[in-house]
């Protein structure tokens, strides 16, 4: 996998890896975000190891300039809820 | 690095063993912080080029500045355990899965193609009166096919003789019985007895018991020769001690 790339399920266990709790110290009151949902551009590589499996490479658009040949952005959705343990 | 070429199944299989993973991770943490999130709902929009070699359709994900690629959609949801249990067809305790005999690789595609997996899946079929060649297009030898996992299926459960013993009937006609497990299974098919060399009747037969008619010509002595074929693929050969 190209080096710019990380395995889809790090980038997935990063992006849900937030602090989901907001508290407001004056009224002394806790919230939570008990579910998000996530839509965005990425690149994708994809490429087989030497077993023939294939490795799944993801990363969000990793430069914001113009260039002559534009990376093809694909994207993922995905929402997650709060664990109820 | 290039793009590979790409099949959806092996495709799904590895989102799914990242989806999977990501989830380990997720819970694994949820073990000291109190607040974690479980991905629930995923789909990806992927710029493809489809490709057909005449075999097999392929992918590839376009490649920077490169124009005019599909969009596929794959959208992965989530059930529970009790949902996958009522939507798939698991193989029963004594089916025989295709993967179990040997069989070419494009036989098995082919019957992957037509949805058989296992004994039962060609067994229905056969119920069903149809001619797999012909609905197939394809050349495929059915009978062969169905008697090498026939042939599994008895294999997996052989024939055990437990006892054998003399016994005389009401008309006082001598019998042996064999007594064991999955004896005759076969209904369709009534076991052959060759008793010291000469053919005996079976006159009753289920899975726990076999009786053979003793006549003169059974020649029976201290030691007897009984050969019984209980269906095409199960023979026993039993030294009868008298």
């Amino acid at each position: 996998m190209d080096e710019a790339f990380i395995p889809f399920s790090a980038m997935l266990a990063k992006i849900a890896a937030f602090e989901g709790e907001i508290y407001d110290e004056e009224s002394g009151v806790h919230s939570y975000i008990n579910r998000f949902e996530i839509d965005t551009p990425v690149e994708i590589n994809i490429v087989r190891d030497e077993n023939g499996k294939i490795l799944l490479g993801v990363i969000p658009p990793l430069y914001r300039v113009d260039t002559t040949f534009e990376p093809s952005y694909h994207a993922i959705r995905f929402s997650a809820d709060i664990s109820e343990s | 690095m290039e793009n590979t070429a790409w099949n959806l199944e092996d495709f799904v299989d590895s989102l799914v063993v990242e989806l999977d993973k990501t989830r380990e991770t997720l819970s694994i943490k949820a073990i000291n912080k109190p607040l974690t999130y479980t991905v629930k709902d995923m789909a990806m929009d992927l710029n493809i080029f489809p490709t057909f070699d005449g075999d097999q359709i392929k992918f590839i994900t376009a490649q920077p500045g490169q124009q005019g690629a599909s969009k596929v959609t794959i959208q992965l949801g989530s059930i529970t355990d009790q949902q996958v249990r009522a939507t798939s067809k698991t193989l029963q305790k004594d089916d025989v899965s295709i993967s179990e005999i040997e069989v070419d690789k494009d036989t098995q595609k082919q019957l992957r193609k037509m949805g058989v997996n296992s004994f039962d899946d060609l067994e229905q079929i056969e119920n069903k009166n149809v001619n797999i060649e012909k609905a197939s297009g394809t050349k495929l030898n059915y009978n062969k096919l169905l008697n090498q996992l026939k042939k599994v299926k008895r294999n997996n459960n052989p024939p055990v003789v437990k006892s054998v013993s003399l016994s005389l009937e009401e008309d006082k006609t001598p019998y042996l019985s064999v007594k064991g497990n999955n004896l005759g299974v076969n209904k369709l098919f009534r076991p052959v007895a060759v008793l010291n060399e000469s053919l005996a009747e079976v006159t009753g037969h289920n899975s726990n018991e076999i009786k053979i008619r003793l006549t003169n010509q059974n020649n029976i002595s201290a030691n007897n020769e009984l050969v019984l074929t209980l269906d095409p693929y199960a023979i026993v050969k039993l030294n009868v001690k008298v």
